[in-house]
């Protein structure tokens, strides 16, 4: 084939792939079908890896879950999730073992392929390849740990400035709370919520141009926080 | 101390000073006998009403207990502790309500004269030679907290009395002449004293142990004191107590039975008194027993240290005599380091209210006996006229065992003699005379009677043996019976009802048992089976008491010390948890203390932990229903969650592939997906019919409407609403050209079959063929619908029409519900019809299983097509 991305969608159902299929294409990329875990995996295993997947969790032979583990083990490319909305703990279960992000069903078609174009682009960029982020009237020099907002310097505290940069370099990612409070204060506290609440709510007040309606520090409700930068 | 000392006014005087303290006084009853200054002090207290209580056609004003109850009051004033109740009351005795009153928390204030103490009945017997028959057991007495003595002098009682201040009732007049001697009430003024004095030194003594002083009390002193079943019996036991007051010790009543001598009712009866009272006055009870009565009583008196044995010697007792001696004989004898305390039964005046101990053998017994050596007589006389020489003897002594086997110990005795003075009579020289001619026949003769009386004896004792031998192998018997049955059921219901008829069984008449719903025992089985329900209907009465049973854990009814009038004996039913209910059998049918009673309460308590066990049985299987009804609901919420979902991503998916490309796709591409949408639509349009269809059987809301109805319509239209899904798998029906009627309803049946229907094209693959035939058995017509499908696995077939139960395929996913088979088996058997699944039908071992068949059978209606014609 050519040089289009090629994408592994790995469903039971075929009806997600009957509409899948023409959409991907139409999308300018090649589209790859497996109706089990188990076929999936072996599309990972033996031919040229795909350049991004799509992943059913709720598969007939074998756990989502334990899907998940298995490819992250062989593939380093970006794996999308889709979950029903009210499986809370699967998606961030799921983000936890190395899900690049997640897209709630039923989806509109929009909605995916964004997500699924933010996670190959964020793949593709090395970590802290991007110095300076720039975001609305936000600018953040993640080298010289300085934020201006407007052009004027926000002062943050040290915590603040971890935590905001945790989320800036996910680069339009879910960050799970776990994972954010393993990162900022450690595994002993991996469970309180409320000191990201709380930092949360002090960064939207200096950065957020309406804090009551936050731009680029988003919630996942349930699940973590996401950078949203211009484009989306 | 004596009536007219002023203790109502004392107690009414002490409680107004209360009251005007401020605490809530409170007077439950007080008589005043119409006495001024009695009434005045009456007057600022609150009084409860009386309650009235019919008896005998005259209205008796009694104490209102639950009124008391109700009330509440901090301190209760109730005259005359020994009081009788009027029958139909609560409880016999006022003392009675007077426990149950400090049982609820209420302090109580009480009036009682010193000759209606339980153990000081006799005592005061002896002085005065008035029996009284109101008495208040020692141990209610020694429940209060504090006595105070109304003491005056007896020439000032007496004064008083002659002035008309104290109230002596007409009836009773003539004795109370008798009874208010200065002698008299001197004595009851020094018992009142003494037991006054003697409740101190309790006291005194009680706080001295408490507080680790020395004392000077007796130490070690042990009291055992013997009964039988003869009238002595409560005499010893108040005996043991007084002895025991005195020693300040401990004291055992102790009934040895004897199992070749059993009791006779009138016997056990007195004995089960005396052990009542004994424990009313504060002795531990103790049955036991032996064949050895001295040994077994020198037994436990050295294991226990017993220092006093308190012994009776009835007139004319012959169980207390051994081999000549008495009782007391053997024991002073052999026992060691106790002193021995005989009373006997010379109390003045004693007119004995029992019959005379009837424990003899029957007279028929004794018939026996002299049947025997008759027909012996006889039998001699012919063998001594054909046979000369024969040792008649030998007769005699078969006649003598045949009377002891067949009617025990005494009887046989009897025969014994007659046997000797016959056949010494009739066959030894000279004959016809009670003389002996021979110094040889003198020895023959005397050889004969002591050979006869201990052949006899022995034969009697073994059939007396064998007898009780029988009874206890009889009552274990149905004990065991009782225990199979018992542990067979299931529910409490069950249970009750193998109770009642196993405690009927054992006291030979009616037997009843309740069990609480929602907090009041109702009766939930008797035996025999009586009434409408078979279950026998209760008297008030008899409910009362057998709420009391439920409510205090204790006996009550007949034979008790609660509603004794009610005609029946309630036990509280107490398993080892908690009380399950309530058992009564009715009065009169066993006696207290009776083997029949021992048996009965055996089995009771049996009961009780067969009914615990059925009530845990149908906790588990609730709490069962409702874990399925959880999981139920699980498979409901997964249901939902992705049945739903699937096809709504699916049709969002499309739409918006539509929207976002819809320009850039070729035609083909789009139609798909546009027809993807529609099929989609429609599946979520069934699931959604199905979980509808779910909910109306769930909640019962099906209504059917059956109708004459012909099967083959319905096949038809249920095969045309199928049609689209076939795809490339055929339908091929089979239809009979005739075939009866059904009832049913035409609606429900066709969503049963199509049901089913969709069922066979999910798992069966393309290619395949589905078979739908109709045919009809005597009294049904069958529908059949057959696939080629991989079959459904063993395991599954049972579960294949529950709720939410799909077969996972490996690879392509039914797109089931999973509820689709249920409800058309909740539709067909809301038709009156059957449906059952068979799996694999079609080939063999070698080319693989498979195919499944679904039967669905329904009655004919009444008038088939034949007869239409």
């Amino acid at each position: 084939m050519s040089g289009r991305p090629r994408v592994l969608v790995i469903d039971d159902e075929p009806q997600i792939h009957r509409f899948l299929t023409p959409a991907l294409e139409a999308e300018g990329f090649e589209p790859l079908r497996a109706l089990t875990g188990a076929a999936g995996l072996a599309e990972l295993g033996h031919r040229i890896a795909p350049d991004a997947v799509i992943l059913d969790l709720g598969l007939p032979d074998l756990d989502g879950q334990e899907v998940l583990l298995k490819a992250r083990a062989v593939y380093a490319g970006p794996i999308l999730i889709l979950s029903a909305r009210e499986k809370e703990t699967e998606k961030i279960t799921a983000l936890d073992n190395g899900a690049d992000d997640y897209v709630e069903k039923p989806f509109s078609i929009g909605e995916l392929l964004a997500r699924l174009r933010v996670a190959m682009r964020n793949k593709l960029k090395a970590v802290g390849a991007e110095p300076v982020v720039r975001a609305g009237a936000l600018e953040i020099d993640l080298v010289k740990r300085r934020v201006l907002k407007a052009g004027e310097p926000v002062r943050l505290s040290p915590r603040e400035y971890d935590l905001l940069a945790e989320v800036v370099k996910g680069g339009g990612r879910v960050l799970t709370q776990r994972q954010l409070l393993t990162k900022i204060w450690g595994p002993a506290n991996a469970n309180d919520v409320q000191y990201l609440r709380t930092y949360m709510a002090q960064l939207r007040q200096k950065l957020e141009p309406d804090h009551a309606n936050p731009r680029h520090l988003v919630t996942e409700p349930g699940v973590g926080y996401r950078f949203m930068g211009d484009e989306e | 101390m004596a009536p007219g000392v002023g203790k109502t006014y004392e107690m009414l005087s002490s409680g107004a000073r209360r009251a005007a303290e401020g605490l809530e006084v409170v007077v439950g009853v007080v008589e005043t006998h119409g006495r001024k200054d009695t009434e005045a002090l009456v007057g600022p207290l609150e009084v409860l009403p009386r309650k009235p209580i019919e008896y005998r056609g005259r209205v008796l004003m009694e104490f209102d207990i639950d009124a008391a109850l109700a009330r509440r009051p901090k301190l209760l004033l109730v005259d005359e502790y020994a009081h009788s109740n009027a029958p139909g009351s609560r409880h016999p005795k006022r003392w009675q309500d007077v426990e149950e009153i400090l049982a609820a928390g209420i302090d109580v204030w009480t009036t009682l004269n010193i000759q209606h103490l339980e153990s000081l009945v006799e005592v005061v017997w002896r002085i005065t030679g008035v029996r009284q028959q109101e008495t208040v057991p020692d141990l209610a007495f020694a429940r209060a907290e504090a006595i105070e003595v109304i003491d005056i002098t007896p020439e000032e009682l007496r004064e008083r009395l002659a002035a008309g201040k104290v109230y002596v009732p007409e009836t009773a007049r003539l004795a109370s002449d008798r009874f208010f001697k200065v002698e008299n009430l001197t004595a009851l003024r020094e018992l009142a004293l003494r037991r006054a004095a003697q409740t101190v030194d309790d006291a005194l003594i009680g706080h001295m142990r408490r507080t680790g002083i020395e004392g000077p009390w007796a130490a070690g002193e042990r009291i055992l004191v013997l009964i039988g079943g003869d009238p002595l019996a409560t005499s010893l036991v108040r005996a043991g107590r007084r002895l025991a007051d005195v020693m300040d010790a401990r004291w055992t009543v102790m009934h040895i039975e004897r199992p070749n001598q059993p009791m006779s009712p009138a016997e056990a009866g007195r004995a089960a008194a005396a052990f009542k009272l004994a424990e009313q006055l504060g002795a531990s009870v103790m049955n036991l027993s032996a064949d050895d009565l001295p040994g077994a009583v020198l037994q436990y008196a050295n294991r226990n240290n017993i220092t006093q044995l308190v012994i009776g010697r009835a007139k004319g007792r012959r169980w207390r005599v051994l081999f000549g001696r008495s009782l007391a004989h053997v024991l002073l004898e052999r026992a060691s380091g106790a002193a021995l305390h005989v009373i006997t039964d010379a109390t003045p005046g004693d007119s004995e209210p029992l019959p005379r101990p009837g424990r003899r053998p029957s007279p028929t017994g004794y018939a026996i006996a002299l049947g025997a050596v008759a027909v012996a007589v006889g039998l001699a006389t012919v063998i001594d006229r054909t046979a000369s020489g024969a040792n008649l003897a030998m007769i005699f002594l078969l006649a003598v065992l045949i009377t002891g086997l067949s009617a025990g110990f005494g009887p046989a005795i009897l025969a014994a003699g007659l046997a000797a003075v016959s056949y010494n009579f009739f066959f030894l020289e000279p004959r016809l005379s009670f003389a002996i001619g021979h110094a040889t026949d003198l020895l023959t003769f005397a050889v004969f009677f002591v050979v006869a009386v201990i052949a006899g004896s022995l034969a009697g004792r073994l059939r007396d043996q064998a007898r009780a031998t029988s009874r206890r192998a009889a009552a274990i018997g149905s004990l065991l019976t009782a225990s199979r049955s018992l542990s067979a059921v299931a529910t409490r219901a069950a249970a009750a009802k193998a109770l009642a008829e196993q405690a009927a069984a054992a006291v030979g008449g009616a037997a009843v048992v309740l069990l609480p719903e929602n907090g009041e025992i109702q009766p939930a089985a008797s035996a025999p089976l009586q009434g409408d329900a078979g279950v026998k209907a209760l008297s008030t009465g008899a409910m009362a008491a057998a709420r009391w049973a439920w409510e205090k854990g204790e006996p009550a009814g007949a034979g008790t010390g609660t509603m004794p009038q009610v005609g029946w004996s309630f036990w509280p039913l107490q398993g080892l948890k908690a009380r399950s209910g309530v058992a009564g059998v009715e009065a009169g049918l066993i006696m207290p203390g009776s083997d029949e009673e021992r048996l009965l309460l055996a089995l009771l308590d049996q009961g009780a932990v067969g009914l615990e066990r059925a009530e845990l049985a149908s906790a588990s299987a609730e709490a069962q229903a409702l874990r399925r009804s959880d999981q139920l609901r699980a498979a409901l919420l997964n249901s939902i969650s992705h049945d739903l979902r699937t096809p709504l991503s699916t049709v969002l998916g499309a739409a918006t592939t539509l929207l976002d490309y819809g320009d850039g796709l070729k035609t083909p591409v789009r139609r798909d997906l546009l027809q993807s949408i529609r099929e989609e639509a429609d599946r979520l349009n069934r699931y959604v019919g199905d979980l509808l269809d779910m909910t109306r059987l769930e909640g019962g809301g099906l209504a059917t409407r059956l109708q004459t109805t012909d099967v083959r319509d319905v096949l038809g239209a249920a095969i045309d609403r199928v049609q689209r899904r076939l795809g490339k798998r055929t339908l091929a029906r089979d239809f009979p050209a005739e075939l009866s009627m059904v009832e049913a309803d035409p609606t429900l049946l066709e969503q049963a079959v199509v049901n089913i229907l969709e069922n066979a094209i999910l798992y069966s693959p393309d290619d395949t063929a589905i078979e739908v035939a109709a045919y009809e058995d005597r009294a049904n017509v069958v529908i059949s619908i057959e696939d080629e499908g991989q079959g459904i696995p063993g395991p599954e077939l049972e579960r294949v029409f529950d709720k939410f139960r799909r077969v996972e395929q490996p690879s392509d996913r039914g797109q089931g519900i999973g509820l689709g088979l249920a409800i058309s088996k909740g539709f067909i058997e809301a038709q009156g019809g059957r449906i059952a699944a068979a799996s694999p039908i079609h080939g063999d071992l070698a080319t693989g299983l498979r195919g499944t068949r679904v039967l669905i059978s329904l009655p004919k209606a009444i008038a088939t097509h034949h007869m239409l014609l």
